[in-house]
């Protein structure tokens, strides 16, 4: 019997599936499409992307999104940004490909730094190295740890301890490491003494002296022996010599071992004033210290943008992988093959945005910008993204030219009028309102070199100094410094390698916080610093002195005993060249 | 625990179906790649539609599906190490890139390591699977086959609704 191939009568059920799944996708596109859109949008950028509404018009290649929500990826209960409205006009025939290519966005109703009930964060809360968003954010956040400036710890006015932990003094092993080597030479000189072996050698030629004593000046044997005593006493004295060069040397080592106490002593004084958490009260300093932690902050973001854009928009036309889908099995990665003179995986032509700096103000000021070239790969579609933004108080700009090997990513922004939350002085409990600021930031990364500068300036500050401050003369200080004056300039700069550049914040307050700080706490500091420096001396005293006094024992004996040695030798030598040459002598009748 | 007896059901159905021993291991072969690779891929509609289409066991392939899911979790490293190789293998850069930039392929998603690593595995895997499949159902049916089909519990299980939904798919 023949088998069949095809089971012809099944071809209605499959086509009933096909209806049935053409419906579903028809009913539940949207759904689908706004699901994956969160999540996708969600993995790249590493915070929660939320859309209240999708709507697919592929008859018209349009996508509506409304009320679309980005958490910040830095900060627990605030958006990056939200949109009541985007339209994108979609090109059908690459999706075929697989390949997403927006000709144009309209972007309304744009709100940025917008409060959050819920803590959107993904990257940051699902630990290090969750896929490229979680690994640049660990990146970047080891990057601006770097950055940590010592505090201010002078918010009561009185200097802190830490307890001096004896073990971390480095004179310590320093003194217990010479004192064995005192020790060790010690023996050692002493077995060298030993082996020089001068009692036979002495008690010989002291027998040839007492015979040359009863010698004639004929006795030519006994003047021989005699000769023969001196070389040998000379040989040992070459002996003692060399021992002697030896002892020298170690003596020296012993004395700059010596020394090195003392220089392991000043460490310890620097380490114990560490201790102290006593700042630098150099201007700089005081400037690095007061607005440091909060300038490092826009750097760090903007990298980690920047950081994330050359992950996704890498220059070049090779193979790349990227994390793969999330599903219940293993991911895996997804490996692009862009192709020369084909479209881009990914690509948005051009995108409108009108947006408000401060929704909530009185008065709102519209803003309008424009984005261009935003692409997957860069090589393929030619030109460099660039991103402007215009309106009262605001110009801003963005261009990333990944097109060579070497990738430069610029970004500038200065934003007028701008009201920035109060926020907490580090270290010192007061807390600056800085008003209707101006804003400037300014950000080049070429390839891995970095420069960077981020300036607020306002007329208007406001100061604020909380309860606990009130007592404190240091406080009291510092709030007489800064409390009449409204004027704030703080400028950051940031420049060279990417991995360690130098980082320098200056401030109008510097010099007068500075200045204030040194007429009054240099007094204490000084007072701080000896009551550190005796607490070391009481550690390391009682360490150092015996084993200064060992090694001064040990040079002593050393010397003493080559001393010893070399007389004993020079004696009889003497004693035997006089008495030789008093046998030796013409007499003439 | 419906599950399990819908899986011995279809173990035991495609045994003993009227369907040759060629029919079931070919219908275990097609449900093998539902089972071995990501469930939701372009490829696996076409597997789909094959086994309805074609005079297969479609129990042999729901058995195939269910008994190969767990190694297809449990392989899933080996075949991100297959995919990794060859998707990254410079001699065949050329084909990926050709393949990537055309209409519909990239929408099977043989881009992704998982993906193209285990539709290769289980490509390879098709031959010894039917073959071997093929020469068990053999030997069962000739040696205890018929002692089972006359078992009590057997009644007992192929009397259930399950069965009569299978046994309108069977070959």
């Amino acid at each position: 019997m023949r088998v069949k191939i095809f089971r012809w009568k099944a071809i209605g059920p499959l086509l009933i599936l096909l209806v049935i799944a053409g419906v579903l996708w028809w009913v539940f596109a949207d759904t689908i499409a706004r699901r994956e859109s969160q999540k996708v949008g969600t993995q790249l950028l590493g915070a929660k992307v939320e859309i209240q509404r999708l709507h697919l018009d592929l008859a018209h290649g349009k996508v509506l999104i409304q009320g679309l929500t980005v958490a910040s990826p830095h900060e627990a209960l605030r958006n990056l940004l939200q949109a009541d409205e985007l339209v994108a006009d979609v090109d059908l025939v690459p999706l075929t490909e697989k390949k997403l290519i927006i000709n144009r966005i309209a972007a309304n109703g744009l709100r940025f730094g917008t409060a959050r009930q819920t803590d959107g964060r993904v990257a940051a809360k699902s630990g290090e190295g969750q896929g490229i968003a979680g690994r640049v954010l660990a990146e970047t956040h080891q990057w601006a740890s770097q950055f940590q400036v010592p505090v201010l710890q002078l918010a009561t006015g009185k200097i802190s301890f830490d307890s001096l932990d004896p073990r971390r003094l480095s004179t310590i092993p320093a003194a217990d490491a010479l004192g064995a080597r005192a020790d060790s030479s010690r023996r050692a000189w002493q077995l060298a003494v030993d082996t020089l072996r001068l009692g036979p050698t002495l008690d010989t030629a002291r027998a040839t002296l007492e015979k040359l004593r009863h010698a004639r000046a004929t006795d030519l044997a006994t003047l021989n022996e005699a000769r023969q005593a001196i070389e040998r006493l000379k040989r040992a004295r070459d002996r003692v010599t060399m021992l002697e060069r030896n002892v020298t040397q170690g003596v020296s080592n012993l004395k700059s071992g010596l020394a090195g106490l003392d220089t392991a002593r000043q460490r310890d004084y620097a380490f114990a004033r560490g201790l102290l958490k006593l700042p630098s009260l150099d201007a700089p300093a005081v400037g690095a210290a007061l607005f440091g932690p909060g300038a490092i902050r826009p750097f760090e973001q903007v990298l980690y943008y920047m950081q994330l854009a050359r992950r996704y928009m890498p220059p070049g036309l090779l193979p790349r992988a990227t994390t793969g889908p999330s599903r219940v099995r293993r991911a895996g990665e997804n490996v692009r093959f862009p192709k020369e003179r084909n479209l881009p995986g990914f690509l948005v032509r051009s995108a409108e945005l009108s947006f408000q700096l401060q929704p909530n103000a009185e008065q709102p000021q519209r803003y309008a910008g424009r984005l261009s070239g935003l692409t997957s790969d860069p090589a393929l579609y030619g030109r460099p993204t660039i991103a402007t933004a215009t309106g009262p108080q605001l110009g801003a700009g963005l261009m990333l030219n990944h097109l060579h090997d070497i990738p430069v990513d610029t970004a500038g922004a200065s934003v007028g009028g701008v009201r920035f939350p109060a926020f907490q002085v580090p270290g010192v409990p007061l807390r600056l309102d800085p008003g209707a600021a101006t804003t400037q930031l300014g950000f080049n990364l070429n390839g891995d070199t970095i420069h960077a500068r981020f300036a607020i300036r306002s007329s208007s500050v406001h100061w604020t100094r909380d309860s606990g401050f009130a007592n404190s003369t240091i406080g009291e200080l510092i709030w007489r410094a800064v409390s009449g004056v409204s004027n704030l300039d703080v400028e950051a700069r940031l420049s060279g390698a990417l991995h360690k550049p130098g980082f320098a914040v200056r401030s109008n307050l510097d010099q007068a916080i500075g200045a204030q700080l040194r007429g009054v706490f240099g007094e204490q500091v000084a007072g701080a610093e000896k009551q550190m420096r005796d607490r070391v001396d009481a550690v390391v005293n009682d360490k150092v002195g015996p084993v200064r006094a060992r090694v001064t024992e040990v040079q002593k004996q050393a010397q003493a005993q080559v001393a010893q040695q070399r007389a004993r030798l020079e004696e009889v030598q003497n004693q035997l060249e006089q008495r030789l040459r008093e046998l030796t002598r013409i007499r003439l009748p | 625990m419906f599950a399990l007896i819908k899986l011995i059901q279809s173990l035991f159905g495609a045994l003993h179906s009227e369907g040759t021993p060629g029919q079931l291991a070919a219908g275990i072969v097609l449900g093998s790649f539902l089972g071995l690779t990501p469930l939701v891929n372009v490829h696996n509609a076409v597997i789909f539609a094959a086994l309805v289409l074609l005079n297969v066991s479609f129990a042999g392939g729901v058995l195939g599906w269910a008994l190969l899911i767990p190694f297809g979790f449990l392989l899933d490293p080996l075949f991100d190490w297959i995919g990794h190789d060859l998707l990254l293998a410079p001699s065949l850069r050329g084909l990926w890139t050709s393949l990537y930039n055309m209409p519909i392929v990239p929408l099977t998603n043989f881009n992704n390591t998982i993906v193209l690593g285990s539709f290769v595995f289980a490509v390879l895997f098709a031959l010894p699977l039917f073959f071997a499949t093929r020469l068990g159902v053999t030997r069962y049916r000739a040696t205890i086959g018929e002692r089972v089909r006359q078992s009590k519990w057997y009644r007992a299980v192929t009397a259930s609704k399950a069965y009569n939904v299978y046994k309108m798919f069977r070959p």
